[in-house]
């Protein structure tokens, strides 16, 4: 196998004595979807923040293609490739979504220090934004502030954002959450055509069944902030844990996003 | 969507269309209004419109709160003066003044910046407004260099003064332009003009540049733009320095126009108030908003007065209305047009218009 782009380390964060993710240590790999489940306020939303950076773990490591990047900012981990979307919705509300996906290219190019220059002379951003607006299909929209989207394409524009990144590992949380059944298959596409990139490392949090068996290389299950279960699709859903964590111990638990 | 759109477009073309104008009656100012009050008055429109446009980059661009653009703009202001006052007149203290002021603005902002512009914006908002009583104190007391509360009194360079002439005629007469002495006062005119101009300008760059479009991203989503790959802090922080820069440019130029700097011109909190009240009329993220306010605030604390004492002699023998329209009132009726103005236009003059939409 490949080498993993994104590792954890006995990753752990406690709030006051609450332990929301316990000493987690898993490997990630290229060309590999791994989906996280568990029920609510297991810590998966916490386990990404860790990752990306929104939260700093109290203990253990995040390393990213060997590189430790467990102390460093949010964006300085986009720019080691780390790349999220959030469960709850998370954009620039007042500016389009053409220009919404355009920050994450030039965010991505580096352009965002050029001052004297307009945006308009910058042809391949806008090019490249238009590219990732048509590929989420959002391109009649595109001079729409965010704002005023309908949710299902501010689920898609979401997601958008996170694919002009272009990041090595794209984290998924709950993307079609909320989503009409119409425009969730657009969105699990997108995953999949992700997915085939053997570059990419995929994770994604997702509690639709149907979804997980569809998409899934891989399968960890969280369960108060520990590592329950990481395996084989098949197997996982086969046993118990999975059921067992979904209907006993863990029902009611309330979770918060904390992005 | 339809006429929201065009709404839009219309909105912007008569903003536009103002905007064009102002800057064409400030261009031939000199020409138009031949008394020394209102050429004041245009001289004092262009350092405010650079001045609020420099503080909108902050509060509406990138949503940083502070309380110490005056304080940039006393520096600046300040520099020139006491330079001027102490080399004498000519172009060296000036230039040294300008870069002083810069060099003195860029220091204060990055410690700030550095300092604070992590922390929550109310505390950042304090910090600017500590920094910058602690300043104003300080020109107080500071008096041998300063001159205190009575500020500094020098002369600019000899191409300003009056009496100097820019063309002769055959008896070595100034020359006459539309009945206008082409003399020193003209050129200084220009000469804040012309520097308001590029600095404003330039504003406009950077708004409509890569730049620009990360600090809305910062206003409208910090935490997103973070996540995305922009380091917040280091774009704050640049901000807020070229802010202060250009604000502390202002301050050099109001300086070698006045010939007079003192708190009152150049450090006190009632210019941050007036800044706050143009920014908050013109509208907050577009430059043109700056104009606008600017425009409207110093016409009215400069004619306002007048206005109302022609009307309140002009309605002699009715009742009550020319007690009401009595001249001392003028900051009375300042107070209703200004909360007229924030009622009927949210998001000030310019954002109202151009958004086409109410509230936030
Ligand atoms: N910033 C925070 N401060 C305090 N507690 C937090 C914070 N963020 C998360 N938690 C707690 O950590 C636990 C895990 O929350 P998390 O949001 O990660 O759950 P989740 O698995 O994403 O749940 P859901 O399926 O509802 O999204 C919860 O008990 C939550 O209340
Ligand atoms: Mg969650």
């Amino acid at each position: 196998m490949t080498s993993p782009s994104l590792v954890t380390e006995d990753l752990t964060i406690r709030f006051g004595g609450h332990v929301a993710v316990n000493s987690v240590s898993c490997a990630f790999h290229p060309g590999e979807l791994t989906v996280i489940v568990g029920p609510n306020g297991a810590g998966k939303t916490t386990f990404f923040n860790l990752i990306s950076g929104q939260l700093t773990a109290t203990s253990g490591r995040v390393l990213k293609d060997g590189t430790e990047i467990t102390g460093l900012s949010p964006s300085a981990r986009a720019h080691h490739g780390v790349g999220r979307a959030f469960q709850l919705t998370n954009l620039f509300p007042q500016l389009t979504v053409l220009e919404n996906i355009r920050l994450a290219v030039q965010a991505r190019s580096g352009h965002g220090w050029r001052m004297f220059r307009p945006v308009s002379g910058f042809r391949e951003l806008t090019r490249k934004a238009e590219h990732y607006l048509e590929a989420t299909r959002l391109s009649t929209v595109a001079h729409q502030a965010a704002a005023t989207l309908p949710h299902g394409d501010q689920r898609k524009l979401e997601v958008a954002l996170l694919m002009a990144m272009e990041p090595d590992v794209y984290m998924f949380d709950e993307p079609t959450a909320g989503m009409s059944l119409d425009h969730a298959p657009d969105v699990l596409d997108l995953i999949a055509q992700i997915k085939a990139d053997t570059s990419k490392t995929v994770l994604l949090v997702e509690h639709k069944m149907e979804v997980v068996r569809a998409l899934a290389d891989r399968i960890i299950v969280l369960h108060n902030g520990e590592l329950l279960a990481d395996g084989d699709p098949t197997e996982i859903m086969s046993s118990r844990i999975v059921r067992d964590v979904y209907l006993g111990t863990a029902q009611g638990t309330g979770g918060e996003d904390a992005a | 969507m339809i006429t929201s759109d065009t709404r839009h477009t219309t909105g912007t073309l008569v903003i536009k269309s103002v905007v064009a104008l102002i800057a064409a009656l400030l261009l031939f100012a000199p020409f138009l209004f031949q008394d020394v009050r209102s050429l004041e008055v245009a001289a004092r429109i262009c350092i405010f419109i650079v001045l609020v446009a420099s503080f909108d980059l902050l509060i509406g661009y990138t949503g940083i709160v502070s309380f110490a653009h005056t304080m940039f703009f006393g520096f600046g202001a300040y520099g020139a003066a006491i330079l001027l006052k102490q080399m004498g007149p000519g172009w060296t203290p000036v230039l040294l003044g300008a870069l002083a002021g810069v060099a003195v603005s860029l220091v204060f902002a990055v410690a700030i910046g550095l300092l604070s512009l992590r922390v929550k914006a109310i505390f950042f908002a304090m910090i600017t407004l500590a920094a910058a009583s602690v300043v104003l104190v300080l020109a107080s007391q500071l008096s041998q260099i300063t001159g205190g509360e009575d500020g500094i009194i020098y002369k600019s360079p000899d191409l300003f003064k009056t009496a100097t002439k820019l063309l002769t005629d055959a008896d070595g007469k100034v020359v006459r332009l539309w009945d206008v002495k082409l003399n020193g006062k003209l050129a200084a005119y220009y000469f804040v003009f012309i520097t308001s101009l590029i600095l404003f300008l330039a504003m406009l760059r950077f708004v409509g540049s890569p730049f620009g479009t990360v600090l809305k991203a910062i206003r409208e989503n910090e935490a997103r733009a973070e996540a995305i790959g922009y380091r917040v802090v280091a774009y704050r922080t640049a901000v807020f320095c070229l802010s202060a820069t250009i604000a502390s440019l202002a301050g050099t130029v109001y300086a070698v126009w006045l010939k007079y700097t003192g708190p009152d011109t150049a450090l006190s909190f009632s210019i941050m108030i007036d800044i706050l009240l143009m920014v908050v009329i013109g509208g907050m993220g577009t430059m043109w908003g700056a104009v606008i306010g600017a425009v409207l605030l110093i016409l009215a604390q400069y004619y306002l007065r007048d206005l109302m004492g022609a009307a309140s002699e002009a309605l002699t023998g009715v009742p009550l209305l020319p007690e009401l329209l009595a001249p001392d009132r003028w900051l009375f009726w300042l107070g209703i047009i200004f909360i007229l103005l924030v009622y009927f236009f949210p998001r000030g003059i310019a954002g109202t218009m151009m958004t086409g939409r109410k509230g936030a």
